[in-house]
């Protein structure tokens, strides 16, 4: 798998560090479209491997986590910059064009 | 990945032999994530812990640090990692299915466990029929089974709709694994007329949401893995996917200019008798039982099974599955083979261009056993095609016919006749099944060829053929959808 998960550990090292951008879903285990989403993100990761990274975190293991951002309901995208949200919250599944887009909208983007 | 090892890094988090600890809110199940920012302001934070029942000297721990791999209560096995001494319960284990799993997982080191209460053999009965492979009485099979192959199989005589005494024994076994097929299999016979449709309605649909809450009751972390039907999904005449259960995350809806994700909503159901309708009921009640109470399941959408063999059931006359070939019973391939044995001609109904999904017996068993290894995460609710190819009928007829000359010098002959269900009799068909093969490890060991072969074999056997000639006349259909009993008319009969 190309996805990184994330725990409590490493969300402030692979999500709020980095300069480049971080695609996060915040996913559960219960929720179908979730699971449908999962072999397209690893498409994304694969993809984009090196220039973005493709990260989840389940909103039941680390509720902390979760209730820090606006995640209203699962599953919600966001893209993170340098420690802040620069997209989203995208809800619902979404088509592998519009995650490309949104990703490639803040790749453009300097700084 | 190596050969076999599709869940070497399937986590604490989805193993059944875990509780789950410290900050668990179902009430978060399926609802906005609103509901957990209120119960964090009034439980404060946390996370959701892992406490192992097998090894309760690790404590409370991260459920995702230890990997199937890495445990020492998973082993190494043909298909997949397994648990030690996995405790697996079987729903219907007296059936033509049930039976044959049964076997096959004692062999494989699992402590099953089994329930029945002998409605497929009653059901049979009452329509003078017999299965024409003769099979002993549960406690000679369960006898056999110690004698022959060491396994100890621990079977109680208890009715699946009986909630109170499956909750009881599931209480007392606690299995990791339900395999549930304790259901009526037969569109014809759930055709028959109204109390036919009510029983098989009613033992379905009632016995799953039996099983569905006496699971929530006594062992809600075990996996329940549920036999569906590709017939579910009906053959819709645009020639749209039969995808597994969801549409997939890039499906769109448009209309009026206007799009929306699909992504992991249910797909369409077309169900084509009462007794297919009984199992798109089943699906709804487990998909809703797992969002409310995070059980856990994976629905099994199995194509149309054929065949006889596994090397367990084989090993011994009296350890034989059952074996019908009546038209309520009778799945089409095994009827074929019977056909042919007794000189009727193989029978399609209508056009016979339908196409349907197939699997053979021996591969339907490794498809299950891939899917007890890789159980599904808390809440989740997994849909799986199950089948191995799909043809058209008329195609299969024609190489069983084959088959039956060339290697068994029988002069087999095919005829069509009326067809006494509703249904398209030419029509598209697209399923999806990667799922098994591209997440489970699932190969396909048999063949139609050499499965048929198998079938004829046995079947030729004298004693068993007599017991086919014994009951031809119930081979042709007479339950026609209409409502109607009466004989079939031959459209045209061809060698």
């Amino acid at each position: 798998m190309n996805i990184k998960i994330l725990n409590d550990y490493n969300f402030e090292k692979e999500v709020l560090q980095p300069k480049t951008p971080v695609l996060v879903e915040f996913w559960a285990s219960w929720c179908p479209p979730c699971k449908m989403m999962e072999p397209l993100l690893d498409e994304l990761a694969k993809e984009f491997a090196g220039r973005v990274l493709v990260a989840k975190l389940n909103v039941d293991q680390y509720r902390d986590l979760a209730a820090a951002y606006p995640v209203m309901g699962v599953p919600s995208f966001f893209i993170f910059k340098l420690g802040k949200i620069v997209s989203g919250p995208h809800i619902g599944a979404q088509s592998k064009t519009r995650l490309q887009k949104i990703i490639e909208e803040q790749m453009d983007r300097v700084g | 990945m190596k050969k076999g090892m599709h869940n070497k890094d399937c986590t604490c988090w989805s193993c059944p032999a875990i509780n789950l600890a410290g900050k668990v809110d179902f009430r978060a199940c399926g609802q906005s994530v609103e509901q957990i920012k209120k119960f964090q302001d009034e439980k404060g934070g946390g996370h959701i812990m892992a406490e192992c029942r097998r090894r309760p000297e690790l404590g409370l721990y991260d459920p995702m640090a230890i990997t199937f791999q890495e445990c020492p209560e998973w082993q190494d096995t043909e298909y997949g990692y397994l648990l030690k001494n996995m405790r697996v319960m079987i729903l219907g284990i007296d059936g033509y299915l049930g039976w044959t799993l049964a076997l096959w997982l004692g062999k494989l080191g699992c402590k099953v466990s089994g329930i029945d209460n002998y409605s497929r053999r009653n059901w049979v009965k009452e329509r003078g029929t017999h299965t024409v492979v003769p099979i002993a009485r549960m406690t000679e099979r369960l006898h056999a089974a110690k004698e022959v192959l060491g396994i100890d199989i621990y079977f109680r005589e208890l009715d699946v709709l009986d909630k109170v005494a499956l909750t009881e024994f599931l209480k007392e076994v606690k299995p990791e694994a339900i395999v549930h097929y304790a259901e009526c299999p037969s569109a014809p016979y759930s055709m028959i007329d109204f109390e036919h449709a009510k029983n098989v309605q009613s033992n379905n649909v009632i016995g799953t949401l039996s099983t569905l809450f006496a699971i929530h009751e006594a062992v809600p972390e075990s996996t329940l893995i549920k036999l569906g039907t590709m017939g579910e999904y009906g053959a819709p005449l645009t020639g749209r996917p039969l995808f597994e259960g969801f549409f997939p995350a890039d499906a769109v809806l448009k209309w009026q200019d206007k799009e929306w994700s699909l992504g992991g909503e249910l797909t369409p159901r077309d169900p084509v008798s009462f007794y297919h309708i009984s199992k798109v009921q089943d699906t709804f009640n487990v998909y809703e039982a797992c969002k409310y109470w995070w059980l856990r399941s994976y629905d099994v959408m199995q194509g149309v099974i054929y065949g006889v063999h596994t090397d367990e059931v084989a090993a011994d006359p009296r350890l034989r599955t059952r074996f019908d070939i009546d038209e309520w019973f009778g799945t089409i391939i095994n009827r074929f083979v019977a056909q042919a044995i007794v000189g009727i001609p193989l029978t399609l109904y209508g056009a016979g261009e339908q196409i349907r999904g197939f699997i053979a017996l021996e591969d339907a068993m490794q498809c299950i056993t891939r899917l007890i290894a890789k159980p599904p995460e808390p809440g989740q609710y997994g849909v799986v095609n199950q089948m191995s190819g799909y043809y058209k009928l008329r195609e299969l007829a024609e190489t069983v016919a084959a088959i039956g000359k060339k290697s068994f010098g029988l002069d087999v002959q095919i005829q069509r006749v009326e067809n006494p269900r509703v249904e398209s009799e030419r029509h598209p068909f697209n399923p999806i099944f990667s799922k098994l093969p591209d997440e489970f490890g699932f190969v396909q060991k048999d063949n139609i060829e050499q499965e048929v072969s198998r079938m004829f074999s046995l079947l030729l056997q004298p004693n068993i053929k007599s017991r086919i000639e014994e009951k031809r006349h119930l081979i042709l259909p007479k339950t026609w959808w209409s409502g109607q009993k009466k004989e079939v008319e031959r459209i045209e009969l061809y060698k």
